[in-house]
């Protein structure tokens, strides 16, 4: 059997509290993530939900290796990269790109569309400048955008559009694996179905991995392979799809499950009832 | 049971620089005595300038209510002077908002502002006025009311920031309840739980709401009564199994298939059902209908294409502003 | 296969056209041009400068050329501000005065801004340790009292001429400026696309010059007005205390000094720089207000 593409075991971050106003020193630890596994296989996706809090962010931070972590190990295309130095983590992130939540905060307003997308290639001296430019035309137009737009800023851009651009930025390289973190809760349901397909079209044709977070359980559920569910920084449960939305082996997932508002008026006595029993699964309001 | 608030053909308009938005272009609507009406819609199709209107909580200028009524009860809202309105908001129609975080001072106690409202409008003296806040405090489900009235806002988490909120809100006994995207900035659970005490609170009181979302799902959950709007206007309306089990206008159908769907066994194979293209500029809203760009059956030299469909009445209660709604089409290709 | 060569092959993803057409910078410039207050502020401070500029040149009058049957005159056709004690010609000195007023002020300002941007841009982007003792140097520094200061750098230095009194009057006062970049570089190192940098890997240095000082420059243009009235006046205030700009060169502040000696009999010499140094300060207030509201992105569009 061959390596999956990413594996984290036990993974830990652990943030300090400091106190102390002019030596401060660590009064206690806020345990982010706090011994986290799971793996994902060439092509695939696994989708990480959790309520805000739940540690999936971190989570996707310490995979990268922008926030380091505190324990454990991220094994990547059979390389281990907690350990890596900073000039080997550069050549590694060529593989690795991520997808923003916030398409407003995640552009430069300074630097123009084609700047934003071109800055990969650039950053890793990657072919020419003429060919550069060629590869950004060829990326906003993967993305939908007609080619003319690189000389745009992003403030002239809709939410959905500085998604797509975002995305382009992340193929610009060529990676093996997309983070995307909340690609898709700022936009309206319309916008996000277009984006939602774009990701699916991409991994389809370019055969990317995804890990994908959002606290949306029916959006995860459409990109997936397999899914966890984190809470408190732990995953409560890992499993296909399929299983873990029919039938949920843990009870914090049930409530999670039945607190999702389905529009469907007739079943929403029952799953008032069903949100009423698991109650006491959510350790607080 | 009678109407709480008919609202006729209200405009609101919003006079900038770059031309006068029309975020609100004729809409009508009304709110049985203690039903819940749902407002669906993605942003910037005028929902939350809706409520605000009937609030009057709009900034003016920019914003001005060009025509229409408003009816609470039978008085027009329109009309009242900034004092009369004074004695209508928050005694008889109360709002809540989508952010808990800035819609309580964070400078004040809990019980200062809950307390700052009783006396303000029942009149009540400080005694009793403590007793009642501890007593809502506890109807909306947080526990030890009575000691936590001393604390300040942001010793609470978000989604009891939102009871203290909803708490405020319930304090005089206001026969009409607007929640704008109540539950938006909350988790899944805590929106689920904020949703059924709105639902429960609503009955005991014999409220009336409308609630105002972007979510097809707290609509279904929470609502008796559904208005889907798009740019501006309403573009359908229905009981809610109705709407949910027999959409008829194209968007309404178009957002429902856009939803992922939890239960869906084959959803990781499938593409979603995308609506191309983006609502129109509501600076110069297209002469036809205005969903006709985005619409998969309005085809060149079709009515829509030329002049505004009207608002109709498909079925009883069921309202449509389409010249292709679902029913119709079923009946020409069979 | 690469994401370049399938580009145009995924269906149906027709992304549109931008929403809309506009340069943050002529969106900034309308929104100036919309405070009439701000323009009006903004027009009288060029007058001034191409005052200052034009008028010792285009002259009759020699500036420092004194002509003691002259002395004390009020204002007249051939000296619309009158004359000094020596006889000069007041309108034309005080054009050179500003010359050196707004010199300084401008000078300094600039120095503020390299050592702030410099010392707030390290601060903020380093964080951590160097941080927290770079800051509470900065507290330090804090309490100072900015004249004596100025006082204490130009006593160090040993000369007064032009460059010293700059350097005097940045040293005591780039502790605001320092303040506030760091603080705009802790906010924009918060920012998604700064984020998104390291995720590709871009080097630091990059990320620094790249992604946050030039999202600083909205604040540093507010700053350059916001710091130029202080400036100015330290330079007034030194010069009229006989510490700055040394006869027979003149700056706004040592003119005002010379008409101290007669400001009963002949108040228009004193009158007369302090209501330039006055206006100046004004103008450059309502320009930094403009400019806030220009910059400002949460300014609303009505």
């Amino acid at each position: 059997m061959t390596e999956p593409l990413l594996s984290v075991t036990d993974l830990k971050v652990h943030f300090p509290i400091r106190r102390g106003l002019l030596l401060d020193r660590t009064v206690d630890h806020v345990k982010a993530v706090d011994g986290v596994s799971f793996e994902i296989p060439e092509g695939q996706t696994l989708g990480l939900v959790g309520e805000s809090g739940s540690g999936k962010s971190t989570t996707a931070y310490a995979t990268l290796q922008l926030v380091r972590p505190t324990h454990g190990s991220v094994r990547f295309a059979g390389r281990e990269l907690t350990t890596l130095r900073r000039e080997e983590l550069r050549r590694v992130r060529r593989d690795i790109q991520i997808v923003f939540q916030d398409p407003y905060a995640s552009l430069n307003p300074r630097m123009t569309v084609g700047r934003i997308v071109g800055e990969p290639l650039q950053t890793h001296s990657v072919g020419s400048r003429r060919s550069r430019r060629a590869a950004v035309a060829d990326l906003l137009e993967l993305v939908g955008f007609d080619p003319s737009y690189t000389n745009r800023y992003p403030h002239e851009f809709s939410g959905g559009q500085r998604q797509r651009i975002g995305i382009a930025r992340a193929l610009a390289l060529n990676p093996k694996l997309i983070v995307c973190d909340e690609p898709v809760s700022a936009l309206d349901v319309s916008i996000q179905a277009q984006i939602l397909n774009l990701l699916k079209d991409l991994q389809r044709d370019l055969g990317l991995t995804y890990l994908f977070i959002a606290h949306d359980l029916a959006v995860v559920r459409g990109m997936s392979d397999t899914i966890a569910v984190m809470h408190d920084g732990k995953i409560v449960e890992q499993g296909p799809a399929d299983a873990v939305y029919t039938s949920p082996q843990s009870d914090y997932t049930r409530a999670l499950l039945a607190a999702v508002p389905v529009p469907d008026p007739e079943r929403m006595r029952a799953r008032k009832a069903e949100r009423l029993r698991l109650r006491p699964a959510l350790s607080q309001a | 049971m009678g109407r709480l608030l008919e609202v006729e053909d209200l405009r609101t308009h919003f006079f900038t620089r770059a031309g006068v938005v029309r975020a609100v272009d004729g809409v009508d609507f009304s709110v049985e005595k203690g039903k819940t009406l749902g407002i669906v819609g993605e942003s910037g199709c005028g929902k939350s300038v809706t409520a605000l209107s009937i609030m009057r909580l709009l900034p003016t200028p920019p914003a001005r209510i060009v025509s229409g009524s408003i009816r609470f009860d039978g008085r027009e809202l329109t009309t009242l002077s900034e004092r009369e309105l004074e004695d209508v908001r928050g005694r008889e129609v109360a709002m809540v908002f989508q952010d808990p975080m800035t819609a309580l001072n964070p400078t004040l106690t809990i019980g200062t502002q809950i307390i700052e409202v009783l006396r303000r409008h029942l009149g009540l003296d400080d005694r009793t006025a403590r007793r009642r806040a501890a007593e809502l405090l506890d109807e909306v489900g947080i526990p030890r009311a009575r000691e936590r009235l001393d604390d300040y806002p942001h010793q609470f988490s978000g989604g009891m920031r939102q009871r203290v909120v909803i708490a405020i809100a319930i304090a005089c006994e206001p026969r009409l309840l607007i929640a704008d995207e109540p539950t938006t900035a909350l988790d899944v659970t805590v929106q689920a739980q904020v949703l059924d005490l709105l639902d429960d609170l609503r009955r005991e009181h014999e409220m009336a709401m409308i609630l105002i979302t972007h979510n097809m799902g707290v609509v279904a959950e929470s609502a008796d009564d559904v208005a889907v709007m798009y740019a501006g206007q309403i573009v359908e309306q229905a009981p809610a199994h109705e709407l949910f089990r027999r959409p008829e206008h194209p968007y309404t159908e178009a957002l429902l298939a856009a939803l992922p769907d939890l239960d869906d066994n084959g959803a990781r194979s499938r593409r979603l059902a995308a609506i191309p293209g983006r609502p129109p500029d509501l600076i110069d809203p297209p002469q036809a209908c205005r969903f006709a760009a985005r619409c998969p059956y309005a085809g060149c030299g079709d009515s829509c294409a030329l002049e505004p469909p009207a608002l109709r009445e498909l079925r009883p209660d069921h309202r449509v502003r389409t010249a292709h709604p679902a029913s119709e089409r079923e009946a020409v290709t069979a | 296969m690469s994401a370049t060569q399938i580009a145009g092959r995924v269906a149906g993803v027709d992304a549109g056209a931008p929403i809309r057409q506009s340069s943050l910078w002529q969106d900034a410039w309308r929104r100036y041009l919309r405070n009439r207050g701000a323009v009006a502020a903004g027009i009288l401070f060029l007058l001034i400068v191409v005052w200052c500029i034009v008028v010792p040149i285009v002259s009759p009058h020699d500036p420092n050329r004194i002509e003691f049957p002259d002395a004390y005159q009020g204002p007249s056709w051939s000296h619309p501000f009158g004359t000094d004690q020596f006889g000069r010609d007041l309108f034309t000195r005080a054009a050179l005065g500003g010359r050196i007023s707004i010199g300084i002020g401008f000078g300094a300002t600039l120095a503020i801004l390299l050592i702030g941007v410099a010392y707030g841009a390290i601060s903020g982007f380093v964080g951590g340790k160097l941080d927290n003792a770079l800051m509470r140097f900065l507290d330090a520094l804090y309490g100072l009292p900015y004249l004596p200061f100025a006082i204490l750098a130009l006593a160090i230095i040993g000369t007064v001429n032009f460059w010293t009194m700059v350097v005097a009057l940045s040293v005591a006062s780039w502790f605001i400026t320092a303040r506030v970049v760091r603080g705009q570089i802790m906010t924009l190192k918060e920012n998604d696309y700064v984020r998104a940098a390291y995720a590709v890997g871009v080097r630091w240095y990059m990320i620094l010059g790249r992604h946050l000082l030039p999202n600083t420059l909205g604040v540093l243009v507010i700053t350059i007005f916001l710091e130029l009235p202080g400036v100015i006046l330290g330079e007034a205030f030194l010069s009229f205390l006989g510490l700055g700009i040394n006869p027979p060169d003149a700056s706004w502040g040592s003119m005002a000094q010379d008409g101290r000696d007669a400001y009963r009999a002949h108040p228009h010499i004193i009158i007369i720089p302090s209501l330039a140094i006055a206006t100046l300060v004004l103008c450059a207030n309502f320009i930094a207000d403009g400019l806030r509201d220009a910059l400002d992105p949460r300014t609303k569009e009505t």
